[in-house]
């Protein structure tokens, strides 16, 4: 009998998710092609509402079916009631996420691109050690439900991350970064340049005094600013009220240079999908226009909760149920060049690389983060990497009052778009 | 499955062949203020073959379907094969064994039902949510996770170990306006359900810290003689020190050995870090790694000197060193890399009450909320903190984070205390692979001139 037919036979909904993928890995390690690998990937999860109390299981064991059902079936009777409906079905926008190209990119090529990236950071700094993923994989999702919804999809994630370090003496600078894409682009070139012009950048050494100055964040550097606003905005945080936006929406909580939208709609990138994992479409999520707040995101259960609807942010894993999470986060650029906003700098902090992301009390809006690289700058201009330099403040003040906001943006960490922004005055505590 | 196992090892083709196949159950209960977010059970299985071609490189498959492993041990040593190293990858040598490891837990929790689990966990976050009504909110969780695991290497290696883990994890976050502060607790190891049973007064103590910490200031950033307590001093080790030893950092550039070369004086006389994967209970505890190495003591600081690095067979061979049984995997996704298991600053002699005596204006900072470190600089968070005045401790500070440079840090622990434990709240470490479980130990010790940030 059918999975799901079987689950819907005992209880009143039922929703069956199979994944199924394969992922081929290069990896260079210490500058050269150390290994490759191949992930399969298969697997179920369930989820039942039986007398209005909600059970989950997963399996990876395609054998242990049986198994699976009862782990289901008790996990709902010991479940919480929750007045969740599974969607039924319903259209959603189109969304390219499979690329043949990437489905068949032959290993060869994935070593050739991993030889070209190492070959840009080598050239530019030949005393550095880089390791290289190189990733490429075909993915199935298939979703089906008790109230009619069967959908599936494919995706072609490509993903690539390396690691470079450089050790000189006691001097160590490590810089990480990764890319997805599931549509074929060669940004990841652009990237691996650029990273090669901050190790450049960051041979010259300088010196900060503590105290109060302008900040100028990276794109990189403004992830220490956009993840105590993602826990923000999370509607998890949001029903257990534990989020300081809670109850805030059409309130005016920051600088009008920030809007902030969850969009999974995109063609060919990481995150993107037609549905969520929960099967509702996806559509864009404007969580902060011109600094007001207009929405939180959802998944079903905690929307559910909450009385509100799911914004198609029901994200998981094969082993966990879904959770609210962002998908592909735009911060919207601003209408500064920065080359203006550097050169309106007479004596500031460039932060690239925050260390301890997500330490602390992040919930409350507060962020203390050592700055792993970070540059000095002086009359408009970058004259040299500080170290031992940290910077720390709350977001929910310091985003009240915004200088300017790049043009320019930069996709980072796979899912996050993100411009250059200028905080006029914070604290810096650096060693003197 | 055994004769499957050995089977597919003898058609390899490769110089050197290994096949992990690991089950694994595990049940996970999650409360959420009042709501349960989950309480269920889950079945995973799979495996992963590694196959080395010694002119070529490491070839990986890893999989859940294990009805054809001779397949999937051919595809491993295609994939060996595409690698081009320049030298020859050696691995070195170990002991051949065959053994079995079979646990029994004094109350196994394989045998207890999701209804005692849940009731359990329910008492301890009603506890939490009851304490004061400040406490808006808590995450309370337990998980349990029986691994098996059977290692076969094309030597001769055959292991088969159970490895259990239980768990739960306390967290209470109080408000008061806009001030929202969160205390953390928690209790693991591979033991039985008892293990984490009876820990209301730790629940009690959980929820008055969080209300606690709504009425401290935030420090004052600057730079000041710190004490740590032992859990924030294990976080310490493991983070700013220990990563440093992991020799895959090492095994392949002249630079980083230079600057962890043996013999160098890192930290006074008094000073002792060592990496211990066989003491028993211990979250970071197997008798053999991933790679059928057996674990045992490693020093890496002995009285102020780098004695010794952790290895995998492939970073000693190229080292000329021993292997350490440190190279560990997190489950059948992943080969094993590097890692520590239970890794701990040696007791030293002195008493807390002399650690803080001759502090005029200190900080007193305990436990972790969580730490980075990017090899010399690190950067940690204390989950609370006290101000230390004229050799007492003073005051609640919250926001303590501790940050600055690894070499000089060390040699500024200038006083090891003598209340040394194993911390067993629980630790996971996530280099590379995601959550491996290790545990800390540490006594409290006291550090020189540490730069707080904060306002």
């Amino acid at each position: 009998m059918d999975l799901l037919d079987r689950l819907t036979s005992q209880a009143e909904q039922a929703e069956v998710l199979e994944i199924e993928s394969e992922v081929t890995t290069v990896g260079y390690e210490a500058n050269r092609l150390k290994s490759s690998r191949v992930d399969e990937t298969r697997g179920l999860a369930v989820r039942v509402v039986k007398e209005g109390r909600l059970g989950f299981s997963a399996s990876s064991d395609l054998s242990a079916v049986d198994k699976l059902v009862t782990n289901a079936l008790e996990s709902a009777a010991y479940g919480d009631p929750v007045d969740l409906r599974f969607p039924g079905p319903h259209p959603a926008p189109r969304v390219e996420t499979f690329d043949e190209t990437i489905s068949r990119l032959p290993v060869s090529r994935l070593v050739e691109m991993g030889q070209a990236m190492l070959d840009i950071i080598l050239e530019s700094e030949p005393e550095a050690q880089v390791n290289v993923e190189v990733q490429r994989g075909v993915q199935r999702v298939s979703l089906r439900n008790s109230a009619g919804t069967h959908i599936g999809f494919d995706r072609s994630p490509l993903t690539i991350q390396f690691e470079v370090s450089r050790v000189r003496g006691d001097d160590v600078l490590v810089i990480f970064d990764m890319m997805g894409v599931t549509l074929w682009s060669d940004e990841y070139l652009t990237q691996v340049r650029d990273l090669a012009g901050r190790l450049r950048q960051a041979k010259t050494a300088a010196t900060i005094r503590s105290g109060r100055m302008p900040v100028l964040f990276s794109p990189r550097g403004a992830l220490a600013l956009g993840l105590p606003l993602m826990v923000g905005l999370n509607g998890k945080n949001v029903y257990t009220r534990n989020s300081p936006m809670a109850g805030k929406i059409g309130q005016k909580l920051f600088d009008e240079k920030i809007t902030l939208v969850d969009d999974a709609t995109l063609h060919g990138r990481y995150s993107s999908a037609p549905y969520d994992d929960e099967g509702m479409a996806h559509r864009p999520v404007t969580l902060v226009q011109e600094g007001v707040l207009r929405s939180f995101f959802w998944d079903l259960k905690t929307a559910a909760q909450a009385g509100v609807d799911s914004t198609g942010n029901g994200v998981r894993g094969l082993f966990n149920p879904p959770s609210p999470s962002a998908t592909t986060l735009l911060f919207e650029p601003g209408d500064m060049s920065l080359a203006e906003m550097l050169a309106g700098v007479k004596e500031g902090l460039l932060a690239d690389i925050p260390l301890g992301l997500g330490q602390g009390n992040i919930i409350s809006g507060a962020f203390s983060n050592t700055l792993g690289l970070a540059f000095k700058i002086e009359n408009g201009e970058i004259v040299g990497r500080v170290k031992d330099v940290s910077i720390a403040g709350n977001i929910y003040e310091l985003l009240q009052d915004v200088a300017a906001v790049s043009q320019e943006t930069e996709w980072i960490y796979r899912d996050l778009r993100l411009p250059y922004m200028l905080l006029p005055d914070m604290n810096v505590v650096a060693k003197e | 499955m055994h004769q499957k196992i050995r089977d597919a090892i003898k058609r390899s083709r490769a110089d050197y062949t290994e096949i992990r196949v690991e089950d694994r159950e595990a049940t996970s209960i999650r409360y959420r203020g009042r709501d349960l977010e989950e309480a269920g059970a889950v079945v995973d299985a799979g495996g992963i073959v590694r196959c080395l071609v010694r002119n070529g490189g490491w070839g990986v498959v890893t999989f859940n379907d294990r009805d054809d492993l001779g397949a999937k041990v051919q595809q491993a040593y295609e994939c060996a094969r595409l690698a081009q190293t320049e030298e020859p990858i050696e691995l070195a040598a170990i002991p051949i064994v065959e053994d079995r490891i079979n646990v029994s837990l004094e109350r196994d929790f394989r045998g207890v039902s999701l209804a005692e689990k849940k009731a359990l966990v329910e008492g301890y976050n009603d506890l939490l949510l009851g304490h004061d009504e400040r406490i808006v909110d808590t995450a309370t969780a337990y998980q349990d996770e029986f691994r098996h695991l059977v290692f076969a290497s094309s030597e001769g290696t055959f292991v088969e170990e159970e490895l259990p883990y239980v768990g739960v994890r306390l967290v209470a976050r109080a408000r008061e306006g806009d001030n929202v502060q969160t205390a953390m607790e928690g209790r693991a190891g591979q033991k039985g359900l008892g293990f984490v049973q009876g820990l209301d007064d730790l629940a009690r103590a959980t929820a008055q810290r969080a209300v606690d910490l709504l009425a401290a200031e935030t420090v004052i950033g600057g730079r000041y003689p710190v004490v740590l307590n032992q859990r924030l001093a294990g976080v310490f080790a493991h983070e700013a020190f220990g990563h440093l030893s992991e020799s895959d950092f090492v095994y392949e550039n002249p630079q980083a050995q230079e600057m962890m070369v043996l013999g160098r004086r890192f930290g006074r006389d008094h000073l002792t870090i060592f990496d211990d994967g066989s003491t028993p209970g211990l979250l970071g505890t197997h008798r053999y790694d991933d790679e059928g190495t057996p674990t045992g003591r490693s020093d890496l600081i002995q009285d102020g000197i780098l004695v010794g690095r952790l290895h995998s067979r492939e970073t000693a061979a190229k080292m000329g060193e021993k292997p350490t049984g440190n190279a560990r995997a997190t489950g059948y996704r992943y080969p094993p890399i590097v890692r520590m298991t239970n890794t701990a600053i040696e007791a030293g002699k002195t008493p807390f009450e002399e650690l803080i005596r001759d502090i005029k204006l200190g900080i007193y900072a305990c436990d972790a909320f969580g730490g980075q470190t990017m090899l010399e600089n690190f950067s940690f968070s204390s989950a609370y903190a006290y101000m230390i005045r004229d050799g007492q401790i003073a005051e609640m500070v919250k926001d303590v984070i501790l940050a600055g440079n690894l070499f000089t840090t060390l040699m500024n622990i200038d006083a090891v205390g003598d209340d040394f434990f194993w911390i067993e709240s629980g630790g996971r470490c996530g280099k590379g692979q995601g959550g491996l479980p290790v545990t800390f130990g540490a006594p409290s010790i006291r550090i020189q001139d540490v730069v707080i940030g904060g306002r």
